[in-house]
């Protein structure tokens, strides 16, 4: 027996192939179609067999990574929001609030950038390639939940159309297009990204600071450990992500899960997480030896650092995006540390841009083609020439 | 003994391993010289359609040195002859007679080939269609009997997982293999003879002094016995990029030529496909496709090796250089969701489908899983590559006309294995890419 949806397909192709009447969308038939049927046109040159892993299944499993992140994400806007208006939320009711607030967010991003993808792709008259599928969720979970929504779409048009179509599409991009989605709305609309309002439904009750807590500082005298644990941000709770935050970032936990589904999976590279994470923890231990700041971020010490903001998001999800990283292993892990060293760096020496690790990811997107560069010169210079 | 091993490679759980029982296939109607299997070939007719060919009689000659002959493995008639595109030539088909009429030459013993001037060897052996046995790195092209190699490489496992074992092309030929071995020091210092480490036993108990001419034995993982990955681990400096190998076929066949003064005729041959244990065959070189693989359904693949062969037709031979056959099954095509499917038989070197947690014997089918996407730079390829080659940075670089950046980056190591185009998820054509690069280079030096 036929399956029906491939009949849907078989009958709908002569419309869209070849000299059919809607043959410029093409691409958006195709697109629909290989998604429902995995392609797999006969090999024609050596090797004939091939693996089975493609891009589909890629970007499937960093989808599969973020599921974590993007559960708790919804469970935790709901819950924040419980907190700021003084309502009892039971757990379903937590996940009810998230998900009015995130869902709108999500759809619109892959509407807006599937929209972009497709005018390119049907212009270009090339295939729609996986890369946005991440893109289109990474974007919406780096965004606080009360973001206005036609910021998300001015976000994501920037990234994809910006960071990444102008370049040729997935794969020629210098920049992660989600980050740079991101730092775009960053930059433009400072007041919805300031932290101040972060929390969704906190309009209704006055008198709760939404800062996050890279935002917090000690006052005089008093320890940023101290501030922290006073403004409700302790160890455990960042750890866990029961804090204020953009709705996906928030807990380290389900960071690490992703980083190890992804990690096992060998999808992204663990030497980029690995590395940064250490970047991150020996700069911050550095900083935390010079004397004096202790009110500061300065004197947070490496776990407040780790837990607290968007580092194991960005580290994770943002920084292995293998096409804005180096290509190389040492580069890799050089390129990841720089990721951690800068992180806390920024945070530290310019507490304007509270959140570092998105800076310090795109700015280290920048120098892959270096790093990749001068590890290939030195791989080159080892190699027995042969000419 | 000297263990080589690779850090990389790939060992992928596969069925349709052949058995190691041997029959013999009778003379078919109709053999074929293949031109299709000879690396940068130019191929000159000798013969015309009807002519009378003995076995040994050369059939084409290549333009670019006419001393080199390609013969006819059995006496009859020339029946076709068959141009592909652009009137190359793709094979001369030869009807057989059953009584073979040997071309004679005067057999060389193995004293006498120590005294041999050089030069007549040489002479010798190509005008008999073996010298191109000799293969000379980078590029695989015929040996230059001009220079002077560092090393011969033999290999005594073949291009494919499943290659014919080298038991069944020693046994009764162990005079041949030293006689062969003999005129390879004729050559070089310096002899290499390699062996996977799966087939080391059965060679110990051949009772010929087979085993003590291994120098390299390579572990299982593929392709470490590939000649370009021997050479790659064991070469210390630059001169060594030009040495030359041979099959363990050809060696044994030269070995046969000098002591009878006759081509040699058969060959051993395997025929894999999933899910069957095909005895090895004995049989006349040029043996159509269709007396090896047998039934082949209209849709399957055929192959001279999954990772690195040709793709042969349905009515066309073996060739000189070919001694597997390969049939992949069709395959259902388009898997309704097959990107979220958890894989418990996908075959993949990565670790996103169970099949990399259970061990399950895979399915290995000719397509290719996937549709060409752009370089995500995931260095897959790189993870893979048994010559330490980043082929994703050469593919750039040869795309961008980088010449120098390639070959800096080591292009010519490239020992062809195909893996780099296995594995990549964006379903590049790596290796062909840089296989085209390494041919390109070769001409334009030569």
């Amino acid at each position: 027996m036929k399956n029906p949806i491939k009949k849907i397909f078989d009958d709908t192709k002569p419309l869209f192939t070849g000299d059919g009447k809607y043959h410029k969308y093409e691409p958006v038939w195709d697109a629909t179609k290989t998604f429902f049927f995995l392609p797999s046109p006969k090999t024609t040159v050596m090797p004939f067999v091939r693996d089975c892993l493609d891009l589909k299944r890629y970007m499937s499993i960093v989808i599969l990574a973020l599921l974590p992140v993007t559960i708790f994400g919804m469970f935790n806007t709901g819950y924040q929001s419980g907190i700021a208006t003084g309502q009892e939320y039971s757990v379903l009711d937590c996940f009810l609030v998230g998900a009015w607030y995130m869902l709108p967010m999500i759809i619109v991003s892959y509407g807006v950038g599937f929209l972009w993808e497709f005018l390119f792709a049907i212009v270009r008259r090339h295939k729609i390639s996986e890369g946005f599928l991440v893109t289109g969720l990474l974007f919406p979970l780096t965004l606080p939940p009360t973001i206005p929504l036609w910021q998300v779409a001015l976000g994501i048009s920037f990234g994809v159309v910006i960071g990444k179509e102008i370049f040729g599409g997935t794969g020629r991009n210098i920049l992660n297009p989600a980050l740079t989605a991101r730092a775009f709305v960053f930059f433009s609309y400072p007041v919805s990204m300031s932290g101040d309002i972060w929390i969704a439904g906190k309009d209704f009750v006055d008198g709760i600071t939404g800062a996050t807590a890279l935002a917090v500082t000690g006052y005089e005298g008093q320890a940023i450990g101290a501030a922290l644990s006073d403004s409700g941000y302790s160890l455990s709770r960042l750890f866990l992500g029961l804090v204020p935050g953009s709705v996906g970032e928030t807990s380290a936990l389900c960071c690490l899960i992703g980083a190890l589904i992804l990690s096992v999976t060998r999808i992204a590279n663990y030497r980029i997480i690995l590395g940064g994470i250490i970047g991150l923890i020996v700069t911050s231990a550095l900083v935390y030896m010079i004397p004096g700041g202790q009110e500061t971020w300065a004197n947070a010490g490496p776990l407040y650092h780790l837990c607290a903001g968007g580092f194991l998001f960005g580290i994770t999800f943002m920084a292995t995006d293998p096409v804005s990283a180096p290509g190389t292993n040492p580069g890799r892990w050089i390129y990841g540390f720089l990721c951690g060293f800068l992180t806390v760096t920024i945070r530290v020496a310019n507490p304007a841009f509270m959140e570092g690790a998105m800076l310090a990811i795109l700015f280290m997107n920048v120098f892959a083609a270096l790093l990749d560069h001068a590890v290939m010169k030195y791989k080159m210079s080892k190699r027995i020439p042969n000419v | 003994m000297e263990k080589i091993e690779i850090a990389r490679g790939f060992t992928p759980q596969l069925t349709g391993k052949p058995d190691l029982t041997m029959i013999q296939v009778p003379l078919p109607q109709r053999v074929g010289v293949s031109a299709g299997d000879i690396p940068f070939i130019r191929p000159k007719l000798l013969v015309r359609e009807g002519d009378s060919v003995q076995t040994g009689t050369p059939v084409f000659t290549d333009k670019r040195d006419r001393s080199i002959n390609y013969v006819s493995p059995a006496t009859g008639r020339v029946e076709k002859i068959v141009f592909g595109k652009r009137r190359r030539l793709k094979e001369v088909v030869i009807a057989t007679e059953t009584i073979d009429d040997f071309v004679p030459f005067e057999p060389v013993s193995r004293d006498a080939l120590i005294d041999m001037p050089k030069a007549d060897l040489v002479d010798h052996l190509k005008k008999a269609g073996l010298w191109q046995g000799l293969r000379q790195f980078p590029a695989g092209d015929t040996a230059d009997p001009e220079s002077t190699p560092a090393m011969i490489i033999v290999s005594m496992n073949g291009n494919d997982i499943f290659s014919p074992h080298p038991v069944n092309v020693l046994k009764g030929n162990g005079e041949d293999f030293h006689t062969g071995l003999a005129l390879l020091h004729r050559f070089s210092h310096r002899i290499i003879v390699t062996l996977r480490e799966s087939c080391l036993k059965a060679i110990q108990q051949l009772d010929s002094g087979i085993a003590e001419q291994i120098t390299h034995v390579t572990e299982d993982t593929y392709p470490a016995w590939n000649p370009g990955a021997v050479l790659y681990q064991i070469k210390q400096n630059q001169a060594e990029n030009a040495s030359w190998h041979i099959s363990l076929h050809h060696l044994v066949m030269l070995g046969q030529f000098l002591s009878t003064g006759k081509y040699p005729t058969h060959k051993v041959v395997t025929a894999t496909q999933t899910g069957t244990h095909r005895p090895h065959m004995k049989v006349r070189q040029g043996t159509p496709l269709k007396k090896i693989a047998g039934h082949v359904a209209p849709d399957s693949l055929v192959t001279t090796g999954q990772f690195n062969g040709r793709c042969l037709e349905p009515d066309s031979h073996i060739g000189f250089f070919e001694n597997t056959i390969n049939i992949l099954d069709d395959a259902d095509g388009e898997e309704m969701f097959g990107f979220v499917r958890p894989g418990l038989d996908k075959p993949t070197v990565s670790s996103s489908f169970l099949s990399s947690v259970f061990k399950r014997p895979q399915i290995m089918d000719g397509t290719l899983h996937g549709e060409l996407r752009a370089c995500i730079n995931c260095s897959y390829c790189e993870r893979i590559c048994p010559v330490d080659l980043m082929p994703n940075f050469i593919m750039k670089a040869l795309h961008a006309d980088e010449v120098e950046e390639a070959l800096g980056l080591g292009m010519m190591d490239c020992c062809q294995c195909g893996l780099c185009s296995y594995t990549c998820p964006s379903k590049i054509e790596l290796a062909k890419i840089l296989s085209n690069g390494m041919e390109s280079h070769h001409k334009d030096k030569a």
